[in-house]
């Protein structure tokens, strides 16, 4: 039974898997209300929400930004790989601190600090989730520039997300070829095991020459039809960046996605007063 | 009106002493469709380049001579103001892309030089290109055909009055490059636009170009019209282009005697049908073929009711397989065809155990794989990809080639790389890195990589595509040595001569199910098959049915023996 746990655990992590995950998070969840939204009313909700946290102590408080950024991050349709990795996250940054406390001869109060500091950073983290992967890389790059961002770190972005599908595709035929024909050591045993994974660690890093070399090629191109493109001479003329940002516009829904916010804040800062 | 002037141009690009273009004079009309052909390395894509501005604005070397684009001397002017005069796609159009969505990559070149309703421009351009209805999807969406066509729009949102692209067709299915070359013929036609191509595919330069243009050795041998440029056998042969099978066919028959020597050579079939029509079939040549007693032989693989979906991205699971049987016998030569997306890469991979079938199950060899490692399975089946490029995982292609022997220690392993070396002939290349040969080098490097560990099956995906018409001759008779090094091959591909003169047992595959199994007759000669899945025979096969509906000829010699003139009049 534990074996075919494992071995459905291994089967399900191939690149392949990962490669749907990372899309389905940058582009699977367009159509969710989060990613509606204007992408500079959500950078300036998440600075607040990816800041105060840091500053209060207060375990209602910090209880109800939870609550609510638990909801933006089921609204935002996050990945299931992505969430999963936060749960790991930070149940190893409490649990780790849990144990230290209770070897160094804490006790049952020791939990009340360590609650606080797991929202702190449950409700930054799950705050970020919402923003940077619930909004689709493009709108995400345009709201940056808004705020200045340079135009090229925005547009690495978007270019990145584009990439990366194709990165992953040849990531994939690389590793396959050393699947196909490499040797791997068995894995039955324990010791077994140990090697295997050794190996694979190995045939990752020497996948990274042949993996580089591939994408260095194909980006010949790319660099070509950027400049035809007229990249490089938008990115010297100030009027470009007005024709990329006037597909902005703050709607009727960003304003009532603020004012919900504001008001649970007002409503959990006030009750927080009482406890 | 010209819209293209060239006058003495010389240019080598930096460090190199041997220019790439030599001393080139040429004048292009308004509203051409150009072909400019010549073997690999003869100089067309620089030619290409020397018009859009990219050399020598953007690529320096030495430069001399005048290129005039519509009025616009390329040397005074810059690459931006000659984007909006000459639009080019790339051969690895996938990288030309940039945006992640359709519209987006679209109007990009448009938003960038501040044209304040890109958004309608990128739209327009969709529309010219036949990708309306598809803005909002995403780059990884969009089938190899689409890719291109919106990389055609890319090019052509800034509405340029000449057109550049490089191999159009070359990763395209039949179906996928008529579609292409529609919408090329309706920007001529209906838009006003100058387009020039680089291609090697002679059948489509005879429907659809006007002109020919042949490069060699970085100089322009000639501009002719289309049918004057294609009858030219001799010459084309020498530069390693293949004209249409039905110019070649035609050539034979006059330098034989067959033929008036006066006649002009056909290019196309309807062309073809008023210069064979003292011609009849000649029933008795050639018997039809059944395959060849396999049947009773033991089975190399076999698919039992096997079901197989992939996790769609958004959505439902998309399903490639349901309930699919089939058996391949050991010794067979089998070719898979189909459109794109009908499964043949899937498949494959369910052969070698990449994929595992959802339901039902795979045997090779007679036992279940369900349970076997990939690994293992590589001394019985081996699988060479699309893709050569992703193969080379080493810094040499003799080490390439060694590696599967050597992790599994082998015996005489560094003499069995040699002789492989030796057989694709690749001795002399053996330290270099497999990325940077040639195309033909690297398919050589990849079969031999595919056979190293001597296996009893092997698959193949697509080793023809993305080849000149030189480079493919010389596959084709590399697998046909292969023949009789492997026991059991598969080939899924859209090359129907490599189909035809190569398979004994043709699979067609249309939306993961087999539609039909069988000989080259009795595929090709199924009218209902080849329409449903878009197959389109080899021209010579298609002018031998234009002329009697019983002719089944595959090849230019089956042709020249099969076809006798009506009183067997010769012309000396």
């Amino acid at each position: 039974m534990r074996e075919k746990l494992s071995e459905s655990i291994f089967d399900k992590l191939t690149m392949n898997f990962l490669r749907n995950q990372v899309l389905k998070n940058a582009y699977g969840n367009d159509d969710t209300v989060i990613a509606g939204l204007d992408p500079r009313i959500l950078i300036l909700w998440y600075l607040f929400f990816g800041i105060v946290p840091w500053f209060s102590g207060n375990v209602v408080f910090l209880m109800g930004c939870f609550i609510l950024v638990s909801i933006t991050t089921l609204l935002a349709r996050i990945a299931g790989l992505v969430l999963l990795l936060f749960g790991i996250g930070v149940f190893s940054q409490t649990g780790y601190l849990f144990l230290a406390t209770l070897l160094f001869g804490g006790d049952a109060s020791s939990i009340v600090p360590l609650l606080v500091l797991t929202l702190k950073i449950a409700t930054v983290s799950l705050a970020s989730i919402t923003v940077f992967s619930g909004l689709d890389p493009d709108r995400l790059s345009n709201g940056l520039m808004w705020y200045g961002c340079p135009e090229r770190f925005s547009f690495s972005i978007s270019y990145a997300y584009r990439m990366l599908p194709v990165l992953m595709e040849e990531f994939e035929g690389v590793l396959l070829s050393y699947r196909l024909r490499g040797n791997p050591p068995d894995c039955d045993t324990l010791k077994g095991k140990i090697r295997y994974l050794i190996y694979q660690v190995k045939i990752i890093i020497h996948a990274f020459y042949p993996l580089m070399l591939n994408t260095a090629k194909r980006s010949r191109t790319t660099v070509e039809a950027l400049e035809i493109k007229g990249y490089r001479y938008a990115a010297s003329k100030k009027e470009a960046k007005k024709v990329r940002l006037s597909t902005l516009k703050v709607s009727f829904d960003d304003f009532l996605f603020l004012a919900i916010s504001f008001f649970w804040v007002s409503l959990i800062i006030f009750l927080s007063g009482y406890f | 009106m010209n819209v293209i002037e060239i006058e003495n141009l010389t240019y080598s690009y930096p460090g190199e002493s041997t220019p790439a273009l030599t001393n080139i004079s040429l004048k292009i009309k308004k509203g051409d469709f150009l072909a400019v052909i010549g073997n690999n390395g003869c100089g067309k894509s620089t030619f290409c380049k020397v018009l859009n501005g990219l050399i020598p604005h953007f690529i320096a070397g030495e430069f001399d001579g005048r290129v005039i684009v519509n009025g616009l001397d390329t040397t005074e002017s810059n690459v931006g103001n000659l984007a909006y005069n000459v639009g080019y796609v790339y051969q690895d159009f996938e990288n030309q892309i940039v945006r992640p969505t359709v519209l987006d990559d679209a109007s990009f070149a448009c938003m960038n030089y501040l044209i304040p309703d890109y958004k309608e421009k990128g739209m327009e351009a969709l529309e010219q290109c036949g990708l309306s209805g598809k803005e909002k999807d995403y780059i990884w969406q969009l089938s190899g055909g689409q890719k291109h066509l919106l990389a055609l729009a890319g090019a052509v949102s800034l509405q340029p009055d000449i057109l550049i692209l490089d191999e159009p067709i070359a990763q395209l299915d039949p179906r996928h490059a008529d579609q292409i070359y529609e919408v090329l013929k309706e920007l001529n036609e209906e838009f006003g636009k100058t387009i020039i191509v680089i291609e090697h595919h002679t059948e489509y330069i005879a429907d659809y170009c006007k002109n020919v243009l042949l490069l060699k050795d970085g100089q322009v041998q000639w501009k002719l019209p289309v049918n004057e440029a294609l009858g030219r056998v001799d010459e084309l042969v020498e530069c390693n282009i293949f004209p249409p099978q039905v110019t070649v066919a035609a050539h034979h028959m006059k330098v034989n005697g067959n033929l008036e020597k006066s006649i002009m050579l056909p290019t196309t079939i309807n062309l073809g049908v008023k210069t064979f029509g003292e011609f009849v079939w000649n029933a008795s040549f050639l018997k039809k073929e059944g395959i060849k007693g396999n049947r009773q032989k033991e089975k190399a693989v076999s698919f039992q009711d096997v079901k197989l979906s992939y996790h769609a991205v958004k959505g439902e699971d998309h399903i490639v397989f349901d309930h699919l049987n089939l058996d391949i016998y050991k010794g067979e030569k089998i070719a898979l065809i189909g459109s794109n997306g009908a499964g043949k890469s899937t498949l494959m991979k369910l052969m070698i155990g990449l994929l595992r079938a959802k339901e039902g199950e795979v045997r090779l060899n007679g036992n279940n794989i369900k349970n076997i490692k990939v690994q293992q399975l590589s001394k019985q089946i081996s699988f060479v990809y699309q893709n050569p490029e992703e193969m080379f995982i080493k810094d040499s292609i003799e080490a390439d080639i060694a590696y599967a022997m050597q992790v599994r220690e082998i015996k005489d392993w560094e003499m069995r790389t040699e002789e492989l070396m030796r057989r694709f002939r690749l001795t002399e290349l053996r330290k270099r890195d497999g990325r940077l040969l040639s195309g033909g080098q690297m398919r050589r490097a990849s079969l031999a990589i595919g056979i190293a560990l001597n296996p009893g099956i092997l698959l193949l995906d697509e080793p023809t595509a993305n080849l000149d018409i030189a480079t493919r001759k010389e596959i084709m008779h590399t697998l046909n040595v292969m023949k009789d090094v492997t026991e059991t091959v598969m080939i899924a591909t859209h090359d129907m001569q490599l189909v035809s003169e190569w398979a004994e047992r043709i699979i067609v595959l249309c939306q993961g199910n087999v539609v039909a199994d069988g000989t080259r007759d009795e595929i090709f000669d199924n009218h209902k098959i080849i329409d449903m899945v878009g197959i389109r025979p080899p021209e010579i096969f298609l002018m031998g049915q234009a002329i009697d509906k019983k002719a089944l000829c595959y090849t230019v010699d089956e042709f020249l023996q099969g076809f006798v003139r009506k009183g067997g009049k010769k012309y000396a």
